[in-house]
């Protein structure tokens, strides 16, 4: 993998930048929290916006803007920081929905209390996030990695519904214990580093080199793939999942729905398809069913659902489904439809989530029976609901759309019937969401009630736009997004067959 | 006769090398004297200020025989730097001791002169255990430690617990001692030398006395850590001692008693190093799958902390089982971070029993948050690193033990390890979830806060997570520490 050094952090900067207002917050009064957190992600989300400029797709397969730090000489551990195609997209990917999270808790009812902790969590949250898509030192992204945990937990616990200490309990003691596996994964990997090259390291460019009996490699495959299973979550490990995401508070579960997810699915692709290759060659058959059962599974979960919060995380797990499956194709449309959906999912389960937190601070619900044609009377809010959840549903034009097309493509190259069934779970999906549009827009409720709702407007608004935009500029302009991290694919393919 | 060949196998004691210890020595020497002889009033300020600064004098004497290696008093005292990294991490730790116990005592409505003068001497035992290899020497200095914590122990001459806890130390203590030395007896058979260097390295045939001779000793030291199924006396002795003492107990006797197992790793020879492995291994799952599920349930804040510092006695042991270099930096770098980390944790115990009303119960922990941020703050960090979540000095220990069980691959043993922690995230996130997300129970107001405690407590957790975030500095000490010993 080739590395290019920047010639000014901007990683590192937008890891320090939240921290800093993080800081600020801290420091000065309650009143400031909200404007500091604002500005803070907002000066984030425009470096991003110069680094994506700055960075140059002819070579996206490299690593760009790369910093390194020694943190221990001994062991080779360095906070080696950088960008290639795949952690530029996921980079921005944190940056905007951050950047949005905080801005719809300005207006969020349900944050009224301890605002400093709160904007600090979701500070603190972001910086993290940014600094697990861009390290290039197993324990560096480790760290980042639980430290995203921390954050969560007290915004699970602190600001959450009903169930919210047993939430963020199992939530933390789920992910902790799956990445314990991982971090032994990590160890044991470094470990044959040294038999086999004589000195200990954790920089993933050095570990790219290894390659592992085939027991071993298995071995360590699982190990990762435990955390990341967890993580991710595919069935059976997504138990977590609904009670996190039902229980958090709504930019809690932006978060949680639109990056932290990604956070498995992304470390599925560059750690457990990157540095044993020749395991996934080996597992391929089995992870994609297990892709294919989340898909089905989870799409049955979600029709029955009664709490619209818990509906929106089991579709998230039947998505991640398809990021799986189409990971695990292991060819090129599918790596393609794998990525883009990740961005995809981030942009409308997040909206998905705001939309049942916008109605949440109207009707006081989320119960599917009470919100009987909620939207009825807030006509701009209707129609930000309906994109997004045609989007979510594929409908060509919105996002999800070549995430599953590129899917059924390319599982096709294997068999009709894989194609078959990927199609079947895209039917489902298709099912549920259009459930959900029916409940929301055409079933009748007392009109009284709904007659006195305001739509949409003001600062909420704008923080749907910023996820309406790009969910229309993936549907329609898809190349904008498959140029950041082709060479990336293609790198990884390449390394797969061992070609580099 | 000339006089030279007289003297001749008489050798002058490098006392430069024993600078630290000699120090420490006067100190408690001056203090017990100044106790006899001092008012009442003069001494709670005399007593203190003068451990104080024969600790700090210590602790710039240690950097002096740094400089200085090798053995003295005829090679029954060494001076490595595993010695200097143990002495300068108990005489940190001691000085914290001295900034708790003045507030902690008077809260009890008492002041003891002989805790001051106690300390010292449990430091100056602990010290001399960290740095020989000599049977004799450490039976004396082992000896010297632990009359030091019976006493300290039951200090607290009112309590009823603080006796019974004593007393289960002194009678499994003593047992402890006379196994480790009937083990002593067996190595002197075998190799007819009382330094562990040359049992180890002697070449005898009838070396089950000296398989026997680990185990004795093995179990002794099993018994004085903490290890399951030798454990029994730890967490009454834990809980009924003053919580300084018990932060003393938890960090600078763990470090010590664990010295003289660490010093045997890079003797162990290939022929028994299956036998050690499994041995150490099996203890050490047992230690830490027993003290983790046990603390789930306890009720009382000092003995979940006791319970969980034999838990942590188990992932050290883990360790120890691995006798390469990799397993003893790990088993140096978690033991000392360990004891950084139990001294913060008792010491926010310590202070929260100066409040009015505060019986340990960890119910009592709700809300704490909203009543003292700082502390509540401190007290998160300790329990994230003990738990083992980044940045803090307990994951880079965790994180060294899994190197270390990965590099001999005893995959067994790093999923016992994998297990326990996940056991163990109940009781500290719970702690946490009850400080930071539930309503408070009752005011809790601490008393009179001074400037050494606050300055104590912020510099452990501060290093808590430093030694993590910047490994290098004291990775600078530990990597010697184990090269040194495995270069012989």
């Amino acid at each position: 993998m080739e590395v290019v050094r920047g010639d000014f952090p901007f990683v590192s900067l937008s890891i320090i930048l939240p921290a800093v207002s993080a800081l600020l917050v801290v420091l000065l009064r309650e009143r400031y929290a909200k404007a500091i957190s604002v500005v803070g992600a907002g000066i984030t989300f425009l470096l991003s916006l110069v680094v994506l400029y700055l960075f140059d797709y002819s070579r996206s397969s490299s690593v760009q803007f790369y910093e390194e730090y020694s943190i221990l000489k001994e062991f080779n551990v360095k906070l080696a920081l950088g960008l290639d195609g795949l952690s530029l997209i996921m980079y921005f990917l944190t940056t905007l929905v951050s950047l949005v999270a905080i801005l719809w808790s300005v207006r969020d009812k349900q944050i009224s209390t301890r605002l400093k902790e709160y904007y600090v969590a979701f500070l603190l949250s972001e910086s993290f996030l940014v600094g697990v898509f861009a390290s290039f030192d197993l324990i560096v992204f480790y760290v980042f990695y639980e430290l995203t945990l921390i954050p969560m937990l007290f915004a699970i616990g602190i600001w959450g519904y009903k169930l919210r200490l047993y939430s963020a309990y199992k939530f933390f003691i789920y992910i902790f214990v799956s990445s314990l596996f991982l971090l032994l994964g990590i160890a044991s990997v470094s470990a044959q580093h040294y038999f086999q090259k004589g000195s200990f390291s954790f920089s993933y460019f050095d570990l790219l080199k290894l390659s592992y009996p085939e027991g071993l490699g298995i071995f360590f495959f699982l190990l990762f793939f435990i955390a990341f299973a967890v993580k991710t979550p595919l069935v059976p490990f997504h138990t977590w999942l609904p009670d996190a995401h039902g229980e958090a508070p709504t930019a809690g579960s932006v978060i949680l729905a639109a990056i932290l997810l990604k956070m498995g699915t992304y470390a599925l692709l560059r750690f457990n398809v990157g540095l044993f290759p020749e395991a996934t060659i080996k597992l391929m058959p089995f992870m994609v069913a297990i892709g294919i059962i989340t898909i089905i599974y989870a799409s049955w979960m979600t029709i029955v659902q009664n709490n619209v919060k818990r509906f929106v995380a089991y579709s998230s797990v039947s998505h991640m489904g398809f990021i799986v499956t189409a990971m695990f194709l292991l060819n090129h449309e599918g790596l393609r439809a794998s990525v883009i959906e990740m961005f995809a999912h981030g942009m409308t389960s997040a909206s998905l989530f705001m939309m049942a937190g916008f109605i949440y601070n109207r009707l006081h619900t989320f119960n599917m029976n009470s919100l009987r044609g909620s939207v009825k009377f807030m006509p701009l809010f209707a129609v930000i609901v309906a994109i997004t959840a045609f989007a979510a549903m594929g409908l060509p034009g919105g996002s999800s759309f070549w995430g599953k097309f590129l899917t059924i493509l390319s599982a096709r190259e294997y068999s009709y019937t894989l194609a078959l069934l990927v199609l079947v779970g895209g039917f489902f999906s298709a099912a549920y969401v259009l459930y959900m549009l029916k409940t929301l827009f055409l079933d009748v409720k007392e009109e009284s009630i709904l007659i006195h709702f305001k739509d949409i407007r003001g600062v909420m608004l704008v923080s749907f736009l910023f996820l309406i935009v790009p969910i229309l500029l993936i549907g329609f302009f898809p190349h904008l997004f498959f140029s950041m991290f082709d060479g990336s694919i293609g790198y990884i393919l390449r390394h797969i067959l061992r070609l580099e | 006769m000339d006089i030279k060949e007289l003297i001749g196998p008489i050798e002058l004691p490098r006392l430069v090398l024993f600078l630290p210890e000699l120090i420490v020595l006067i100190t408690a020497f001056v203090l017990f004297t100044l106790d006899l002889i001092l008012s009442g009033r003069s001494k709670r300020i005399v007593l203190p200020s003068l451990s104080a600064i024969g600790y700090v004098l210590a602790l710039m004497s240690v950097g002096v025989s740094a400089q200085f290696r090798g053995d003295t008093f005829y090679g029954s005292f060494t001076n490595d730097a595993l010695a200097s990294l143990v002495k300068i991490f108990a005489l940190l730790i001691a000085l914290t001791v001295l900034a708790f116990a003045g507030r902690y005592f008077s809260s009890k409505r008492s002041f003891y002169g002989e805790f001051y003068y106690m300390l010292a001497f449990t430091l100056l035992g602990a010290m001399i255990l960290a740095s020989s290899y000599n049977l004799i020497i450490i039976y004396v200095s082992l000896e010297l430690v632990s009359i030091g914590f019976y006493i300290l122990t039951a200090l607290l001459r009112g309590s009823f617990i603080s006796k019974e806890g004593a007393f289960k130390y002194l009678i499994l203590g003593g047992l402890s001692i006379a196994l480790a030395s009937y083990g002593a007896v067996f190595m002197y058979i075998y190799a007819g030398s009382i330094d562990l260097r040359e049992i180890f390295t002697y070449e005898g045939e009838d070396y089950h006395y000296l398989v026997l001779g680990i185990v004795f000793f093995l179990i002794g030291f099993a018994l004085k850590i903490g290890a399951v199924p030798f454990h029994f006396w730890l967490p009454d002795a834990y809980q009924g001692a003053p919580t300084p003492v018990t932060a003393f107990m938890a960090s600078v006797g763990k470090l010590a008693f664990f010295i003289p197992v660490v010093r045997i790793m890079p003797l162990i020879q290939e022929k028994f190093s299956l036998t050690w492995t499994l041995t150490v291994g099996v203890i050490a799952a047992a230690t830490m799958l027993y003290g983790n599920l046990v603390a789930l349930v306890q009720k009382d804040i000092k003995r979940l902390l006791a319970y969980s510092s034999i838990a942590h006695s188990g992932y050290i042991l883990a360790a120890v089982a691995v006798t390469k270099d990799i397993g003893m930096k790990a088993v140096i770098y978690f033991l000392v971070v360990y004891a950084v980390m139990a001294a913060g944790s008792f010491f926010v115990v310590a202070m929260l029993e100066r409040a009015e009303g505060w019986e340990n119960r960890i119910q009592e922990f709700s809300g704490l948050r909203f009543n003292l941020p700082y502390l509540a703050f401190g007290f998160m960090i300790y329990m994230f690193a003990l738990l083992g979540v980044p940045p803090t000095v307990g994951f880079v220990g965790k994180t060294l033990v899994f190197m270390a069980l990965s590099f001999d691959q005893l995959w067994w043993l790093a999923f016992v390890v994998i297990l326990s922690t996940a056991i163990s995230t109940g009781y500290y996130v719970r702690l946490v979830v009850l400080m930071y997300m539930k309503d408070r129970e009752k005011e809790v107001r601490v008393p009179q806060r001074g400037y050494a405690e606050a300055l104590s407590l912020v510099f452990l957790t501060i290093l808590t997570v430093a030694l993590a975030v910047v490994p290098e500095v004291i990775w600078s000490l530990v990597a010697p520490a184990s090269e040194t010993l495995f270069a012989r």
